[in-house]
């Protein structure tokens, strides 16, 4: 699944061009299948995208069964054959994570590109990263445990001798 | 199938309402790229010769090129281009932030305005529909406040608004065009122009793609891209650090403007450098469009008097109301910095403006009664605070005094000529040319827009040594005092920077990472399909060079406006890295004419580099006005 590192964002929105080049061929914000929401005085840079959710609630609201989950990369697929283009997913999501294409009038969505998401590959910063579902967090409760250790093992000098 | 390219240029005829969308030329594209070469086009075929320019007759042209609203990186700039109200010569600027991109989605290249219009109006391209609409509502209010106002009432928050403030509305020479709140086009005036049309703000959104011709190749050219930036001698300090970061390099150079450039090393600069400032004040890391460097920040001054938040407090701001003024107070100079955002002034110009105003002050040249009661005393960070916003408004005779601007000032008060910090008119920035032979010393004194830093940045000689000596053949061309490669140096980069300034990317990515032709050959390709070699790539950078030249002599432009202040010729630096040394400018003067093809007596340039650039029109003209040498 991708997760991103919101103090990492810098709003600069090239996930969307990486993202609508892979998915419609043109550079176009409306086509990207992830949006970055800036509220730039407020220090804030939101990437909105699909979050592959387990209970799957666009799957549910779909009322021909267009919608599916891809068990080899996680990503929740919609058939476009399937599609009746009714949104009743768009309304669904809790994200507003599927919108449609202004020209086709397709649903889109992420797909994760088939497990290789062109998002992360150009995010300078890493501020976007595809990693399995187990390893979310590990990050985070690395930065964490040391943060913690350093303030526990502040009288203990014999620790700067440990290689 | 043409490619990347906007479809559209839009004519705005203000005084009669009316509008014309037309498709922008091929060759406009192929000659002049777009952005600032094609502005400089349109202006040098439509603008009449000796306009006033804040009069209904000059026109401003906005302009963005084939990388913008792509993945090109660091695609979000676009310039504003005008007959600068500041120096009477070629006026642009260049601003980032995301609304060149949101002008891309709508389609349209370049924005071309004319006239005057009866009463305040904004203008709404919302992609094919376009309206001129009443602003009398907005008028008198500050850039933040506008921009708010019309993204309530188009309803949409994904509008990008450019507008100008209060200075702009009062026709201050030095007020600028802000766009999302925080983003500056900044020098030469171009606010007050905007301002003299009546036009208070462009507001746009558009919803369409833009189709490269090589998409794989240029997503290609992005990943090596962001390896060069990221690896890049520089990529650490801009991107933590921002442009404050420079700071550090210039004061520790001696090269750093303070006390109005009679200093160029000062102790308690310290307390502006870019780790201060990263420390204390910055909350947010912030880029513009497809940024890969994001060398801004979104910053905050939680309490006390200076309390403010903003984004992008630069180098240049910090030394504006900082160095330059005597002011090593960092609240106040960045609270000083988002004030000016907000009032729509061009902060090199306005912190020059006041530091020149104190430095009269301290030689009894103005007193109480000229500056209506304020203590222009350096350092004293609420005179600082108080005259900007008194210029913005033009309060009283010292606010219209500031006004006119530094050079204006100097011809209305007897004896301070030879401490008026400018070139050409325009204010020069926080770099002090004396410790900069290459970058400062040639560069600003050649720079078609007056004393700037951009047309040339000439960085590599610094930075990359070694780059230096395989492109001019020795390692001198790398000493910052040498004068003996400045003029190849200077013409290098002025080429590179007039290219990456009309497709429209932004200097800081190519100021080393990619500056080198190859590069930009490659990123052109991607986007165009035209196939030029980088021997073109110089090419279509020298031809904008000249036009701007050949746009200049027409305004009445000598060898003499060529120059450095006084202060830079004679008078050596006392203390610091750069002690003893002045600007040394005729020599490299010389050189840089005869390198450019262009008469060394009276910088007109030759028939046979124009016609070798395929500026034919430009002969007949210059010709016409006996401003063209035949050699």
């Amino acid at each position: 699944m991708l997760r991103v590192d919101l103090d990492k964002c810098s709003g600069c929105r090239t996930c969307e061009m990486a993202c609508s080049l892979a998915h419609a061929g043109e550079f176009n914000p409306l086509k990207s299948r992830i949006r970055v929401v800036r509220k730039k005085l407020h220090g804030v840079f939101i990437p909105v995208y699909c979050m592959q959710c387990t209970s799957l609630p666009c799957a549910k609201a779909c009322p021909v069964g267009a919608i599916s989950r891809d068990e080899d990369t996680w990503a929740v697929l919609i058939n476009d054959e399937k599609c009746i283009r009714c949104g009743a997913c768009a309304q669904a999501c809790p994200f507003g994570a599927i919108t449609y294409d202004p020209d086709t009038k397709d649903l889109i969505k992420c797909d994760l590109c088939g497990g290789d998401p062109k998002c992360a590959k150009q995010c300078i910063d890493g501020a976007i990263v595809l990693m399995p579902f187990e390893a979310v967090g590990v990050e985070k409760r690395l930065a964490h445990a040391k943060k913690t250790a350093a303030s526990y093992l502040t009288d203990k000098k014999w620790v700067e001798v440990v290689p | 199938m043409r490619y990347a390219v906007p479809e559209n240029i839009l004519r705005v005829d203000l005084s009669g309402q009316k509008l014309l969308k037309q498709e922008l030329p091929d060759e406009l594209a192929r000659n002049y790229l777009g952005g600032r070469g094609a502005n400089a086009k349109i202006l040098w075929d439509e603008l009449r010769a000796g306009v006033d320019p804040l009069s209904p007759f000059n026109i401003l042209v906005f302009g963005i090129g084939p990388a913008n609203g792509t993945i090109a990186p660091a695609s979000g700039r676009y310039n504003v281009s005008a007959k600068s109200p500041l120096t009477g010569f070629f006026g642009d600027a260049n601003s980032g932030g995301h609304w060149a991109a949101e002008l891309r989605y709508a389609g349209y290249g370049n924005l071309i305005f004319y006239g005057r219009a009866e009463k305040p109006v904004y203008l709404w391209i919302n992609d094919e529909e376009i309206e001129i609409r009443d602003a009398s509502h907005l008028w008198g209010k500050d850039t933040w406040e506008t921009e708010d106002i019309i993204i309530d009432e188009l309803g949409d928050p994904e509008v990008k608004v450019a507008c100008i403030g209060p200075a702009g509305e009062n026709l201050v020479r030095c007020a600028c065009v802000i766009n999302e709140k925080t983003r500056a086009a900044g020098r030469t005036g171009m606010g007050a122009v905007m301002g003299s049309k009546n036009l208070k703000a462009i507001a746009v959104r558009g919803t369409s793609g833009v189709k490269v011709a090589d998409p794989e190749g240029l997503f290609e050219f992005r990943k090596d891209a962001n390896k060069l930036i990221s690896t890049d001698l520089f990529y650490e300090l801009y991107s933590k650090f921002g442009t404050p970061g420079l700071m550090t390099i210039y004061n520790e150079f001696g090269s750093q403007t303070h006390y109005n450039s009679k200093e160029g090393y000062v102790k308690e600069g310290v307390n502006l450098y870019g780790e201060i400032f990263t420390e204390k004040c910055v909350k947010h890391v912030s880029a513009c469009f497809s940024c890969p460097l994001h060398c801004s920040s979104i910053y905050a001054i939680e309490s006390g008097p200076y309390a403010c938040v903003g984004e992008s407090c630069e180098y240049e701001n910090l030394t504006a109301y900082g160095t330059r003024c005597g002011n090593y107070d960092l609240e106040s100079t960045v609270y000083a910095s988002t004030l000016a955002d907000k009032l729509g002034l061009d902060t090199i110009s306005s912190g020059a403006t006041i530091g020149f105003a104190m430095e009269c002050w301290e030689r009894g040249l103005i007193t109480q009664k000229d500056t209506d009661g304020l203590i222009m005393e350096w350092g004293n960070r609420d005179a600082i605070i108080e005259a900007l916003d008194r210029m913005a408004h033009r309060k009283g005779n010292f606010g219209n005094l500031l006004a006119e601007g530094t050079k204006r000032m100097s011809e209305r008060i007897a004896g301070s000529e030879n401490f008026a910090i400018h070139i050409k008119g325009l204010d020069t920035p926080a770099v002090d040319p004396r410790g900069m032979m290459a970058y400062g010393g040639l560069g600003y004194a050649v720079a078609s827009r007056g004393g700037d830093h951009l047309r040339a940045l000439a960085a590599l000689g610094y930075s990359l040594p070694g780059k230096a000596k395989e492109l001019f053949g020795s390692e001198e061309a790398a000493d910052r005092f040498s004068i003996k490669y400045a003029a190849p140096v200077v013409k290098f980069h002025e080429e590179m920077r007039a290219v990456t300034d009309s497709l429209d990317i932004c200097k800081y990515i190519t100021r080393t990472a990619l500056l080198l032709p190859d590069m930009i050959a490659k990123l052109i390709n991607t986007l165009t399909g035209w196939g030029v070699n980088s021997s073109e790539v110089l090419r279509i950078g020298e031809r904008i060079v000249n036009l701007e030249r050949a746009f200049n002599l027409r305004e009445g432009l000598t060898r003499k406006d060529d120059t450095q202040p006084k202060r830079m010729l004679k008078e050596p630096l006392k203390t610091g890295g750069a002690a003893g040394h002045v600007v040394n400018l005729e020599p490299m003067l010389d050189d840089y004419y005869k390198i450019r093809g262009w008469d060394v007596k009276t910088g007109f340039p030759t028939r046979s580099k124009l016609e070798e650039l395929g500026l034919n029109e430009v002969v007949t003209e210059l010709r016409k006005i006996g401003k063209l040498s035949e050699g």
